[in-house]
């Protein structure tokens, strides 16, 4: 079955091959081309749309017109042009806090969960750097400096951190206990070894619904942030920020949200199928089963 | 067992003073200045250094940081610079609204997204799957407090069914109690069923892949006692991670639906607390949402050991 | 020790709530919702010491709790409040006062001089007004229990305006132990003479203030008329409640979950005007006005064709739509001391009815040598008239050729910030927005902001000898026609040498449920008094 299924893998062409893969995994081939638009809509962002920034309180609050597509906001900005500007930020935000949570997170839980001599003091900091609320600290953070995309970056990463351990760690404790661990110290494996080798791949699975949590939230606590006025400056559109300087016309002009909402629900849904999708795809059991 | 938990608590100590002095820093590195907002706008320059003086904001910031750390070893969390009353009343004060719409939401949470998550995982591959979990995507892919205005423009503004904003205290009856905290809780709640509902599909799902439930399958044991017995309770480890961790997010998330809801809690203080950089409040706050954090979390790895026997410590 | 000294003034804070509100134990008794009066007003009350804070919600507080000797009425003419008989002597250097009958502190102690005459001190130490005339007066002194007077080194025409005024801080006044407070010091009690006492039982400070009517205030007999008149509390209690939301402010008044709102935002109104049980009404006719501050200490604005450049930038009808819409309660300013204040005038105002001129801005900051070198606008984002304002003058002064940077902070780093005298690329700042309620911009000796006194004046610190010479001019003179002759004079060097500039002037109305009546209309706070719900 599975040499058959490589073989013709190898003969057909590119297209049918990737046929085959979206036939076998819609929500990857889905999720993924959601993104890659985004990501395109962001790169080309200056062929696409105008000047996000230009303010023009004569057309404020227009609904969408073959002009403006999206409207204007309260201060007439071209809301299309926001979003599409505003696509990068976000993505931005989204992808490095991820990156950079996961990274971080992934090997400080290894660590913690398995060497039990740092594993209590590593942990203790975990729950004191987590136990600063996280929006709180944020606002401070953001506060602190000024606002700016790399503040809010730093600060919406350093407390998704100890999430990202605490997950690791736990499915480390797990892991842990099978006997093929237990089998592989008594076989006098190295710890490194036994590490990268046995423990790391059973934390991959977890760890990418988790990172597709972390990237999804990214972008949903960069809204609430500027919801609470600690956001990215508001001169520099993102989706959270649109959302939120116009929450006020929910009722009066609701393309101020619809718009860059359906753009944050959009990617955090690509998000989110690329991730269960390629969590089916990697877990074999999971696979076999089905 | 008991020496674990003994030696826990004493751990939560050095945690704690870490938190302290990481807080204090932040808030007093940060800028701003009480006494500038305190004296309004009108103030002269000279009246608002008068002001830092009497405040004791002009003296070194080590001396200020070993004062604080000092009356907090003590019990004492200061006094609001701008009010005066102790911050400990006021965060009493302020306690009960918070409380509520924290239990509300976690039962709320939990049981909605333990049920949708089981059924799910149940039904892998199959319309009710895709349907859960499409609700759980967007669940939390709109904002909280877009969610918030969404649910009083539709049940009070339109059909006037519940109450826009406050809080009713307990004392005034569990029904009022409940009128009020319907909608806060339902667009807090929102993200958390979507969070807790997929991990516990997820994790349900590698469970129904373990070996001993295809044997289990296999010799033909009826399906929905299995799912309960075997695999919800091994599934249970990573499912109380991540409501321990949700404890966290849930004490963000009050902060913000605190503002749309209007609900006179501890979000709402320490919100406006750091607009007007009122530094014992915030300080005080942030120290007891992180003593709370603190304590749920030794009670989540306390509930491993119970929870799944090969885990010990 | 510290222990003990929290103990004792919670218990005497605890101590005086009992005998503020005899009738009130312990929160037991409600009045009912009928005699209830739910207002959101535009902030919280920052502290309760509204000699202490120029806050406004602190005025509001005051307004409720303290008396004042003279009040503002509705014809801006100063009216006897606490003062019964009154008198001027002919040399008009000896003003004489009587208390009136009745008052009585909430204690239920009498009301005497020995309480008035330091209040007054205490007062005039944090007010500018205050102090402006404290520096004319020879001596302040009781001469019974119940008369007192001040007597003058030099005429002075404003002595019943400064004592009856409605912006922050009011002469309001307190017993003598708080009264005796250092100026610097908060007090610690909250016992006034007014027609509420505040309820500490009922109080969360942040969220909501409550106050109950004082049965023992003797009002007076004319009818309310601005702060003057008969204050009758015909409500039992008025709850001033902190709802920092404005959309959750708005559907909770259409729910009929609170009475009033005082600031509900001009994008908004449309919402509550389709609504049968809501009005909207101006209580504030003068609203207030926008200012444009700039800091004279550094390039560019250190140049006096710099900030005449700034005249032709602000593009006053784009900064209003931009916060406001196509609001009918906006104008745009020409005059120095706002539009119809009495101080309102006409005089070199050619820069305004030229309108916006980017290529005249950018030939003056030619002239004033400007070197590219970045303007740092502080932007306030958490207030919505600030942060628009920033963003819609600093594309104007970019379309001038000038290079802008807008510093995105919320408003405790802006107050904090625009005290720095630094550079702006090290801690310091050229351009930020705010603004002062319309009467006060109408009066040049009441708003500290129009002070030009360079180093000691208030942020910005603009300076100016002739303008300074103008104001005490106008302090001294005796009739408003005299004033408005100095008006036009100040008004002609003010848009010369541009100690500020403005963005516009708004009023804010007020929203509230169709069956509150009687709010007062005042300048600078909202008394509820008079106030009742039919």
């Amino acid at each position: 079955m599975t040499a058959f299924s490589q073989i013709r893998g190898r003969r057909a062409g590119l297209p049918a091959r990737l046929a085959e893969f979206g036939r076998r995994s819609p929500t990857i081939v889905i999720g993924a081309a959601i993104l890659i638009f985004m990501a395109c809509v962001a790169i080309l962002a200056p062929l696409l749309a105008g000047d996000p920034t230009f303010i023009n309180p004569v057309d404020r609050l227009q609904p969408p017109s073959g002009t403006y597509y999206f409207g204007t906001d309260h201060l007439g900005r071209d809301i299309f042009a926001r979003c599409v500007y505003g696509a990068r930020v976000s993505l931005i935000v989204g992808l490095s806090v991820a990156a950079l949570a996961v990274a971080g997170g992934l090997a400080i839980g290894l660590a913690a969960g398995y060497l039990r001599s740092v594993d209590n003091l590593v942990m203790r900091l975990m729950d004191g750097l987590m136990a600063i609320p996280a929006i709180l600290l944020a606002i401070a953070l953001v506060s602190l400096n000024q606002g700016g995309v790399v503040i809010v970056i730093v600060a919406i990463t350093i407390p998704e951190i100890p999430r990202v351990v605490r997950l690791v760690r736990s499915v480390v404790l797990t892991t842990r206990e099978q006997p093929y661990i237990e089998a592989a110290i008594s076989g006098g494996s190295r710890k490194l070894k036994i590490i990268l080798r046995h423990i790391l791949p059973s934390t991959i699975p977890p760890l990418i619904v988790q990172a597709t949590y972390v990237a999804a939230s990214a972008i949903l606590i960069e809204a609430g942030l500027s919801f609470l006025g600690a956001g990215v400056p508001p001169e520099t559109p993102t989706w959270g920020n649109i959302v939120a300087s116009s929450r006020l016309l929910l009722a009066r002009a609701p393309w101020t949200i619809f718009f860059p909402g359906a753009c944050l629900a959009l990617v955090v849904l690509a998000i989110n199928l690329l991730g269960d999708g390629l969590r089916d795809h990697l877990d074999p059991r999971l696979a076999r089963r089905m | 067992m008991t020496a674990y938990i003994i030696r826990r608590l004493l751990m939560t100590i050095p945690v704690m003073g870490l938190v302290a002095v990481f807080v204090f820093l932040l808030l007093h590195l940060a800028p701003g200045d009480p006494a500038a907002i305190m004296a309004g706008d009108n103030a002269s320059p000279e009246n608002i250094m008068e002001i830092r003086r009497k405040l004791g904001l002009d003296e070194p910031l080590w001396r200020q940081l070993l004062v604080w750390l000092a009356s907090l070893a003590s019990g004492d969390l200061g006094r609001s610079m701008f009010w005066g009353d102790p911050v400990t009343t006021l965060i009493a004060q302020r306690a009960e609204p918070t409380i509520s719409l924290a239990v509300t939401t976690i039962v709320f949470a939990v049981t909605v997204a333990v049920c949708l998550g089981v059924i799910a995982a149940a039904n892998v591959g199959r319309a009710v799957d895709r349907f859960v979990m499409g609700l759980a995507v967007a669940g939390f892919s709109v904002p909280v407090f877009v969610v918030g205005y969404l649910l009083i423009f539709l049940f009070s503004i339109e059909l006037r069914w519940l109450p826009v904003q406050g809080y009713t205290p307990l004392a005034d009856g569990i029904l009022a109690w409940l009128h009020n905290l319907i909608l806060p809780t339902l667009a807090l709640g929102l993200a958390y069923v979507a969070l807790i509902a997929r991990i516990t599909r997820t994790t349900m799902l590698d469970v129904l892949a373990e070996d001993y439930i295809r044997t289990a399958n296999a010799k033909g044991v009826a399906r929905a006692p299995m799912l309960l017995r075997h695999a919800l309770k091994n599934a249970a480890v990573p499912i109380v991670t991540v409501i321990g961790i949700g404890v966290a997010l849930l004490i963000g998330g009050v902060v913000i639906t605190e503002t749309v809801f209007n609900i006179p809690g501890i979000g709402r203080l320490v919100v406006d607390a750091i607009a007007r950089r009122d530094y014992p409040i915030i300080q005080g706050v942030i120290m007891i949402f992180s003593g709370i954090y603190v304590l749920v979390n030794l009670l989540v790895d306390l509930s491993y050991t119970f929870l799944d026997p090969r885990i010990r410590y | 020790m510290k222990i003990t000294r929290r103990t004792a003034i919670q218990t005497s804070l605890a101590a005086s709530a009992m005998l503020a509100a005899p009738s009130i134990v312990r929160g037991q008794s409600r009045p009912s919702a009928a005699r209830t009066i739910r207002a959101v007003m535009h902030g919280d009350i920052p502290t309760y010491d509204p000699i202490w804070t120029t806050a406004n919600m602190a005025g509001y507080h005051g307004g409720m709790v303290y008396d004042t000797l003279f009040g503002i009425d509705g014809n801006q003419q100063p009216q006897p409040q606490m003062v019964g008989r009154h008198g001027v002597s002919d040399d008009k250097l000896t003003y004489t006062f009587e208390l009136r009958d009745g008052l009585k502190w909430h204690d239920g102690s009498a009301v005497t001089t020995a309480d008035i005459v330091p209040s007054l001190k205490r007062w005039a130490a944090r007010d500018g007004g205050g102090q402006h005339l404290m520096e004319r007066v020879k001596d302040l002194s009781a001469k019974d229990e119940k008369t007192f007077s001040i007597t003058l080194r030099e005429p002075y025409g404003l002595v019943l305006d400064v004592l009856a005024k409605t912006n922050m801080p009011m002469c309001f006044m307190m017993r003598k132990k708080e009264a005796e407070t250092d100026p610097m010091q908060k007090i610690d009690q909250v016992v006034g003479s007014g027609p509420f006492t505040l309820n500490l039982d009922e109080t969360k400070p942040g969220t909501q203030y409550v106050y109950d009517r004082n049965p023992n205030y003797v009002p007076r007999a004319e009818a309310a008329s601005g702060i003057a008149g008969g204050k009758v509390a015909k409500v039992d209690r008025v709850i001033m409640i902190n709802m920092p939301d404005a959309q959750t402010a708005v559907a909770a008044l259409q729910a009929g979950e609170i009475d009033f709102y005082e600031v509900p935002p001009t994008d908004l109104l449309p919402q509550l005007e389709s609504d049968r049980n809501i009005k909207i009404e101006v209580l504030n006719g003068l609203g207030n006005v926008g200012q444009v501050r700039l800091n004279y200490l550094h390039p560019p604005f250190d140049n006096i064709k710099a900030r005449q450049a700034m005249l032709y930038i602000v593009k006053q009808s784009d900064v209003l739509k931009a916060t406001f819409g196509d609001s009918k309660y906006v104008k745009q300013v020409s005059s120095y001391f706002g539009m119809g204040t009495p101080m309102e005038n006409d005089a070199n105002i050619d820069w305004f009815k030229g309108g916006q001129n980017l290529a005249k801005a950018r030939e003056l900051f030619k002239e004033a040598g400007y070197d590219g070198r970045p303007i740092v606008i502080m932007q306030a984002t958490n207030i919505a008239v600030m942060s628009n304002t920033s963003l819609v003058i600093a594309q104007a002064m970019r379309q001038a050729g000038l290079n802008v940077q807008v510093e995105a902070m919320d408003w405790s780093n802006v107050v904090q910030r625009r005290s720095s005298k630094a550079p702006p690329n090290q801690g310091g700042w050229n351009i930020f927005i705010t603004w002062s309620g319309g009467a006060a911009i109408g009066n040049p000796i009441l708003l500290s902001a129009h002070a030009a006194t360079g180093d000691k004046a208030w942020f910005g610190w603009p300076s100016d000898a002739k303008h300074e010479d103008l104001r005490n001019k106008w302090a001294l003179a005796p009739t408003l026609d005299a004033r408005k002759t100095v008006a036009r004079e100040l008004q002609e060097n003010a848009w010369n040498f541009v100690p500020q500039l403005y963005y516009g002037q708004w009023v804010q109305p007020a929203a509230m449920r169709r069956n509150l009546r009687g709010v007062i209309p005042v300048a600078e706070i909202v008394p509820w008094w008079n106030a009742e719900k039919v």
